[in-house]
């Protein structure tokens, strides 16, 4: 028992020091940026931090990732390390608006700036470059009303409650419903993001409206990918319009081969670089034009998602 | 003559309180919405169900011998993004896949059994390990993205009919059917009984303790397996971050289904009914629209509301 205890502790340290050396600044005069994303499970999240990654290697810099895992607590933490290691700059892509927050004012605090990508914090960074989240919502809502002619029965797939991305782009959503007083919302219900949690809601909202049913907005493509399956297994699909957001490698072919209707395309790649040459800049002191770079969400359909894959 | 009445009704309670609870909550449901008692969804229900189903009848086994499996989302994942990775179309017999995914389920069990009997540690610490674990290598394994782009063959074992019957309903039966027989009617069904009754007993009296542990954790990761392979079939994807919190979910159908955590105690069919409880409220919610905050809340109380009805029997 006393010598398990010993091993344990010896690899525990093991383990402790060779992370502590991963994370070590880099060679004399290198520019060392680290960065705090919201979760690297998520798909969208892990094509901007590829981005970010070759990025940095075609640059010569080191870019130090590390994963909230949808935690803002968890985030918070992970900046103060950075901070703690001296980094030139720091990237936030935030889990939530205020929660993460602290994060942003404990770099400013330390005199290290700091870059939001993707989202807002309501404590306003150094350097943003990302998009505003409701705009997603506004636009994919707009081809639903679109298609339906302004004049429908819809139901709404959201995001899990209480996260950044769900709030926003139930609001931007709601703000193209208030424009058209036909379109009715049957039913709004979580699918947690989870295309299984989805498909089961679909055939569950089916056996209640499955008639009456004209579009489903969901607010990612996971879940529009499951209910575009329940309503193919239905046999309803081609009375019913499926919208979502994220424009997932799936979601493209599937708009490609006529299945989902739409989708909504965030561009992970320039946002990614767009971060990363941004923190550079702001790393060496060089001045920098804009300190906010929006990029647009734009809307995606068959007519030209060949544009969008790769 | 009153109190021998309350006996015989306390014994039929024990007998069937959880069977009563669930017709309780059908023909509530039936009452509540004309679309819950209808033919097509009653097959819905029972294809959604037939994942947790698989599962939960997996840890029935592990939780008789008084241990536990949290690991059982993270493995269902990562043998889902291990069976599609290895479903592309025109790439690999439909054996490999499954088999990998089987395999796969199988040594994340046998690791689990080996570390809980050979290395002394608690189930739940052990089981708790290996739910990050697992979590890790499914993302490891598919790059933090999801794997799509499976063929047909594979999809229909999670959206194909046979015999007019979805698949999985058909898994899910042959798993009740081959689970029940071996926990009921076979030496290492009694065993695990034993095992989890008493399990200094059960020593004394010449049961190999550690063999009969170790078969309960590899049949929860193999089945654990084949439910990856269902789920990652029904949703045409390998999803990495699949099954967040399903274990939760096939342990309270164990538990509404009677089966004691404490072990020895419980049965498949208490099982099968505590996951068909938890399978139509979560249909009748949505066909009810009840909002998703009211629907926490409300599954939250059945459960426990179940248990206490069983509980009151026993």
């Amino acid at each position: 028992m006393k010598v398990n205890t010993v091993y344990l502790l010896l690899f525990a340290g093991l383990l402790f020091f060779s992370c502590n050396q991963g994370a070590k600044k880099g060679e004399d005069g290198q520019i060392v940026i680290g960065a705090s994303m919201l979760s690297l499970q998520s798909e969208f999240v892990v094509n901007v931090k590829d981005a970010m990654e070759a990025y940095a290697r075609e640059k010569g810099i080191r870019l130090i990732v590390s994963d909230a895992q949808r935690t803002a607590d968890k985030q918070v933490q992970q900046i103060e390390a950075l901070i703690s290691q001296k980094v030139d700059a720091i990237i936030l892509n935030p889990c939530e608006v205020e929660a993460s927050s602290p994060a942003v004012e404990k770099a400013k605090a330390a005199g290290i700036p700091l870059i939001n990508v993707n989202s807002e914090t309501t404590a306003v960074p150094d350097g943003f470059v990302g998009s505003h989240d409701e705009e997603s919502g506004e636009i994919a809502m707009e081809e639903i009303a679109r298609r339906l002619g302004g004049k429908g029965n819809i139901v709404i797939m959201d995001g899990y409650m209480g996260q950044a991305a769900q709030i926003k782009r139930a609001i931007g959503a709601k703000k193209i419903l208030e424009k058209y007083p036909g379109i009715k919302v049957l039913a709004e219900q979580t699918a947690e993001w989870d295309r299984a949690k989805a498909m089961s809601l679909m055939e569950n909202w089916i056996q209640s409206y499955g008639n009456q049913l004209n579009a489903v907005f969901a607010h990612n493509d996971e879940m529009g990918m499951g209910a575009l399956q329940a309503l193919e297994q239905a046999g309803l699909k081609d009375k019913v319009v499926v919208v979502s957001i994220d424009a997932i490698a799936d979601a493209l072919q599937a708009v490609k081969a006529g299945r989902l209707d739409a989708t909504v395309y965030q561009d992970a790649k320039g946002e990614g670089e767009g971060a990363v040459e941004m923190a550079i800049k702001m790393a060496k002191h060089e001045p920098i034009e804009k300190t906010s770079v929006f990029i647009p969400f734009q809307l995606v359909t068959r007519d030209n998602v060949d544009a969008f894959l790769k | 003559m009153s109190s021998l009445k309350a006996n015989a009704l306390s014994a039929f309670l024990i007998k069937y309180g959880i069977l009563i609870a669930f017709l309780v909550i059908c023909i509530l449901l039936s009452i509540a919405t004309p679309f819950f008692f209808t033919s097509q969804n009653i097959l819905i229900v029972l294809r959604q169900v037939s994942i947790n189903g698989i599962l939960a009848i997996g840890v029935t086994f592990v939780i008789i011998t008084g241990g536990i499996d949290l690991s059982l989302g993270s493995v269902l994942a990562l043998t889902g993004v291990v069976a599609a990775g290895f479903a592309h179309p025109d790439t690999y017999p439909l054996i490999v896949p499954i088999g990998l995914a089987l395999m796969t389920g199988l040594i994340i069990g046998a690791a689990n059994g080996f570390i809980i009997t050979l290395g002394k540690v608690a189930p739940f610490i052990v089981t708790l390990g290996m739910m990050t674990i697992a979590r890790g290598l499914a993302l490891v394994w598919s790059g933090g993205r999801p794997v799509t782009n499976l063929s047909p063959a594979f999809n229909y074992i999670g959206g194909g009919d046979f015999l007019f019957i979805p698949v999985p309903i058909l898994l899910f039966l042959l798993v009740i059917i081959l689970s029940g027989v071996t926990l009921k009617y076979t030496r290492i069904g009694r065993y695990i009984y034993a095992v989890g009754g008493n399990e200094e007993a059960a020593r004394a009296s010449g049961i190999r303790v550690n063999r009969v542990k170790l078969f309960a954790y590899i049949l929860c990761g193999l089945l654990a397996g084949l439910a990856g392979v269902v789920l990652a079939a029904r949703i045409n994807t390998g999803q990495p971050n699949a099954g967040i919190a399903y274990e939760l979910d096939a342990i309270a159908a164990v538990v509404i289904g009677g089966t004691s955590l404490m072990g020895g105690r419980g049965s498949i069919m208490g099982t099968v009914i505590g996951v068909l409880i938890i399978g139509v409220i979560n249909n009748g919610l949505d066909l009810l629209n009840v909002s998703s905050y009211y629907q926490q809340i409300v599954k939250g109380v059945i459960i426990i509301g179940a248990v206490l009805l069983d509980r009151r029997g026993g």
